[in-house]
């Protein structure tokens, strides 16, 4: 056997010369000509030693070949490039791993297996003895509660508030109803470190048609929202008097935040229940009123001039309602029915 | 205004300042409105200045009182100011925010406007002693 040796080195020296796989051709025909002696005619081992050598030069080639061709389908294009990509990629990967580890354990169980291993909410449900329906729905909060921790793990931060993590949820999940119950909106304002995690949760959901949302810091934006206001207005039916009345009250408000209290934001929203209408929210941060009673009165006001911003933003809509607090900014929630005479 | 169409205009007619709001302004753009309108009442020596704010959809609070203060300020340096083109829904919402007293004249449209002002001027002169 080992006769073999130095003529097929021979023959793979002349097919395939200096190449690194030249030995391993060799050995590998020599495993597969002991491997198959016992069915080798005595004096057919070595014609039967060059076919395999040949054989094996030959597919040699025909792989390298194809790896060639196919080369190309490895490239991922989303593979990182350079060092700084490579980094965040590891840090994004780093923090997805966090994330994963601040679920429960049944929570992470679920969501890996239905996203990782591909099975179906049904197979799911069979399991724990549950509906497809629930399974989807603790999906759809895992994956809510994944997004939060997510961010969080990104930033390395621990939030600063009870409410933090609650609010974030709610908006991760898009649920209305619970961003409402915890005013999301008025800690968004109040907490800086929320304002920046949420801004890539904001866009999750349906898309509403039927309401805006304006950043209040400076003048120029009290023209924009109660033109934002009029547009929104002019879309749900409203006509004439009532849009004017409308924007002035959002101009009042708006002038409100720009005067007292820098910045904050007044979000227009339609309604359609108890009736169609629309509802204007503008919210700060500022100091707050002291007497809201008295800045109700006409003619009262704590900076120059007439002081009828309130009264008169009052008179201008059908519903009207004031939350001050000290130090903590104010919030002003009004309504205006659509009248269908107008 | 560096770009875009003017947001006011300020024309001469005789010894009449005709200043019209083309769109809706912020509070600071109006408080260069009447800066500039003031500063131009001394440079033509105007007797007259119509304000039309027919373009206007929105005189909040502080519209009116900036309209107030360029008429007190206009008074001071003697030139007459009157106020035309507002629309019925804004004088509405005007009313209802307790802003209906503007201390300016107000007029319909320019035509009455510059009657007003003609008319003011021919009864200062007979009135005079």
């Amino acid at each position: 056997m080992a006769a073999l040796i130095p003529m097929l080195r021979r023959i793979v020296g002349a097919r395939v010369g200096q190449h690194p796989a030249a030995e391993d051709l060799v050995q590998e025909t020599l495993a597969r000509v002991l491997a198959a002696k016992d069915r080798i005619e005595p004096g057919m081992i070595e014609p039967y030693a060059i076919t395999t050598v040949r054989n094996l030069v030959a597919t040699m080639w025909r792989s390298g070949d194809r790896e060639q061709r196919n080369r190309h389908r490895l490239h991922d294009p989303n593979e990182p490039r350079d060092i700084e990509e490579s980094v965040v990629a590891t840090e994004e990967q780093s923090a997805i791993t966090e994330a994963l580890g601040r679920l429960t354990e049944r929570e992470r169980e679920v969501l890996l297996a239905h996203e990782v291993s591909g099975r179906d909410t049904r197979s799911l449900a069979d399991e724990t003895g549950s509906t497809a329906g629930a399974v989807a729905a603790q999906l759809k909060r895992t994956r809510a509660r994944l997004r939060v921790e997510y961010l969080l793990a990104l930033e390395k931060v621990e939030p600063p508030t009870d409410r933090c993590r609650p609010v974030l949820l709610a908006l991760s999940s898009a649920d209305r109803r619970r961003q409402r119950e915890l005013d999301a909106p008025r800690h968004l304002l109040e907490c800086d470190l929320c304002a920046r995690l949420s801004a890539p949760l904001l866009g999750r959901g349906p898309t509403r048609e039927d309401e805006v949302h304006v950043p209040i810091t400076s003048d120029p934006d009290i023209v924009a929202a109660r033109q934002a206001a009029r547009e929104l207005a002019v879309r749900a039916g409203f006509s004439g008097t009532d849009l004017t009345l409308l924007a002035t009250a959002v101009s009042e408000v708006a002038r409100n935040i720009v005067k007292f209290a820098t910045s904050g934001d007044v979000t227009i929203e339609l309604l359609d229940q108890p009736q169609p209408g629309i509802r204007v929210v503008a919210r700060d941060t500022g100091p707050g009123i002291p007497d809201v009673g008295r800045a109700l009165e006409d003619g009262f006001s704590t900076a120059e001039g007439l002081g009828l911003g309130l009264p008169g933003a009052r008179r201008l809509m059908d519903e009207f309602s004031i939350v001050s607090e000290q130090g903590r900014g104010t919030t002003v929630s009004m309504t205006k029915w659509f009248d269908k005479k107008g | 205004m560096s770009t875009g169409p003017a947001l006011v205009s300020i024309l001469r007619q005789g010894d009449t300042l005709v200043a019209s709001i083309h769109t809706a302004l912020d509070d600071s753009e109006m408080i260069r409105f009447q800066n500039d309108l003031v500063h131009q009442i001394g440079e033509h020596r105007a007797r007259g200045v119509i304000i039309d704010v027919a373009a206007l959809d929105v005189l909040d609070s502080f519209g009116s009182r900036t309209l107030r203060t360029i008429a007190d300020m206009a008074r001071l340096r003697g030139a007459t100011t009157v106020i035309v083109g507002i629309q019925p829904d804004v004088a509405y919402a005007m009313v209802q925010l307790g802003m209906g007293r503007v201390g300016a004249h107000t007029a319909l449209d320019l035509e009455e406007g510059l009657a007003y002002l003609s008319s003011m001027r021919n009864g200062r002169h007979k009135a005079a002693p």
